[in-house]
């Protein structure tokens, strides 16, 4: 707890110092550690590996969007709805991929995510198609404040969710609720013996971290002005799962240095070369060879020396 | 009334009936063995009362309510706990932490998603209860993976008391142990079955593991019954003789 509140002042303070090119780029970081974050909730803790997460972030996005766009809802409220109604879609999204278990629930969930990703393409009225949806506002408000719209505002309210989910996520995993995940996780058979509904648990699970991702997207929509079918993509899927796995599973805070430790080497990287993926990939590789733990795997081990 | 009871019970797979017509029943505070030669359909009718699969014909009746269309979840929230042939633990955790997953299922607040402290004290108090009945109380900070097999196939049992069962339903309780772990693992079993009233029922093939834990016995062979009573009685009855000879056809 501790160092959760050092961090917070830490990043609290840090609009003082930092130039406005670094805000933005902190703001983005801060948007993808909650979407792995999100991610691990299901990964690292219930063993449940999902190749379309694109789908919650895309979905949050989109609602974010249009909500902005079309009412005079104050942004944190937009950005809070958005990210309950992707939670909510994902009941159904989780309720037929834990048909399945294993490699095959991955498929599902990737099956899903391209589906809202051809949906989006489609349906012109709500995602604009291939343009996308531009101009998203930043809306005033609670209160008529136009704080959340300014570089600054934003950065405190993207830092609240992000805060919020983390403490909100570290309380689900150590909760009952989250001793039965890591019963599914270790043995699933014998969790459900034991008398627990397995599967009504990983839906839960599902849709926790499809809010909070969800969260996630509805933040960027606002961010970036816009939101198009990138934001739905498998590519992105892939991404946000390197960033959890680079970052360590089950330890929320792991994912969180994943991403920002992606976007670093993204932003230094993409400076000197277009194929940037492909160092990152080979730091993939060796990640996954050498601390198949992750950064907070590397962190532990050296405490222990 | 008799706690668990089978009527006309058959699992057909196919062509192949592995539970033909079973009819039995454990009463209260009784322990019970089911035995019979390998491929007698012991494991297919422990499936059956634990709800794994689901039966072709016939019913399972649990203290007198019907469960056979009930999924095993279900059956285990009624008071049915059960364990493995092949051992099922969670072998990251530390065993308190097996027996007090196993204990919260009992409670209402189970899937409390916030908080839940108290949740946690009573499921750890009555684990360490269940470990401290089976005297493994000394390993419960170690992993579960790293126990001996002798005290893994305890620690399962052990989690089956956490949940302060109505049945305990168990699977070949000494497979895969040695002479000596057998004889250890069977001398807790009768202990704690001569101090307690659980009702039992268990699957078991090794007679002497058999005689000296259960008071009834119903046999299994070709998966109908052809035998049921008094540890003598089924010793001395010839059509059991025949059937363990291979002589049965």
């Amino acid at each position: 707890m501790r160092m959760t509140i050092a961090v917070a002042v830490l990043l609290a303070l840090l609009p003082l110092g930092l130039p406005p090119y670094a805000m933005t780029l902190l703001t983005e970081a801060l948007i993808m550690a909650l979407f792995a974050m999100s991610l691990d909730l299901m990964v690292g803790y219930a063993r449940l590996i999902s190749f379309g997460h694109a789908a919650a972030y895309g979905l949050g996005a989109y609602t974010c969007g249009n909500i902005l766009l079309h009412t005079d809802i104050p942004l944190p409220f937009a950005v809070l709805m958005a990210g309950v109604f992707s939670g909510v879609v994902a009941i159904g999204v989780a309720w037929v991929c834990t048909l399945a278990t294993g490699v095959s629930f991955s498929m599902l969930t990737l099956a899903f995510g391209q589906l809202l990703y051809a949906v989006a393409f489609k349906w012109t009225s709500v995602t604009g198609a291939s343009d996308g949806l531009a101009g998203i506002p930043r809306t005033k408000g609670p209160f008529g404040t136009a704080f959340f719209g300014t570089k600054t505002g934003f950065y405190y309210l993207t830092m609240a969710c992000l805060f919020g989910s983390f403490l909100f996520a570290r309380a689900v995993v150590r909760s009952p609720f989250g001793a039965v995940l890591r019963g599914i996780r270790e043995n699933e058979a014998k969790t459900l013996s034991l008398g627990y509904n397995t599967r009504l648990y990983k839906i839960a699970v599902v849709a926790m971290s499809y809010m909070l991702g969800g969260l996630a997207g509805a933040l960027y929509a606002p961010f970036a002005g816009f939101a198009n079918t990138e934001l739905l993509f498998w590519l992105l899927s892939g991404q946000v799962l390197i960033m959890v796995i680079v970052g360590g599973t089950g330890t929320l805070v792991g994912p969180i240095l994943g991403a920002v430790f992606f976007l670093l080497v993204q932003q230094q990287l993409s400076t000197y070369t277009d194929s940037w993926a492909l160092v990152f990939g080979a730091i993939f590789i060796l990640f996954v060879l050498f601390v198949p733990d992750g950064i907070m795997g590397l962190a532990r081990r050296r405490r222990a020396h | 009334m008799p706690l668990l009871e089978l009527r006309g019970l058959t699992k057909r797979y196919g062509g192949i009936l592995a539970v033909d017509q079973v009819t039995m029943s454990v009463e209260p505070g009784e322990v019970r063995a089911v035995i019979g030669p390998n491929g007698a359909g012991k494991t297919s009718l422990f499936h059956l009362i634990t709800g794994v699969v689901k039966a072709t014909e016939g019913d399972v009746l649990f203290d007198g309510q019907r469960v056979t269309a009930m999924p095993a979840f279900g059956r285990c929230q009624l008071g049915m706990s059960r364990t493995f042939q092949i051992t099922a633990l969670f072998p990251e955790m530390s065993a308190r932490e097996n027996t007090s997953l196993a204990a919260q299922a009992r409670d209402k607040q189970r899937w409390r998603p916030l908080g839940g402290g108290s949740v946690f004290a009573e499921a750890q108090r009555r684990g360490d209860a269940a470990l401290e009945r089976l005297g493994l109380t000394h390993v419960a900070d170690r992993p579960a993976g790293l126990l001996s097999h002798g005290d893994q196939r305890l620690l399962e049992v052990a989690m089956a008391l956490a949940q302060q069962p109505r049945l305990l339903l168990m699977d070949e309780p000494t497979q895969g142990l040695s002479v000596e772990e057998t004889a250890q693992a069977v001398d807790v079993l009768a202990g704690l079955f001569a101090s307690s009233d659980l009702t039992v029922l268990l699957v078991e093939h090794d007679m002497e593991v058999v005689f000296r834990l259960a008071r009834k016995i119903t046999v299994l062979h070709r998966g109908a019954v052809i035998a049921d009573g008094d540890p003598e009685a089924v010793k001395a009855d010839a059509t059991v003789q025949s059937a363990y000879l291979g002589g049965y056809v």
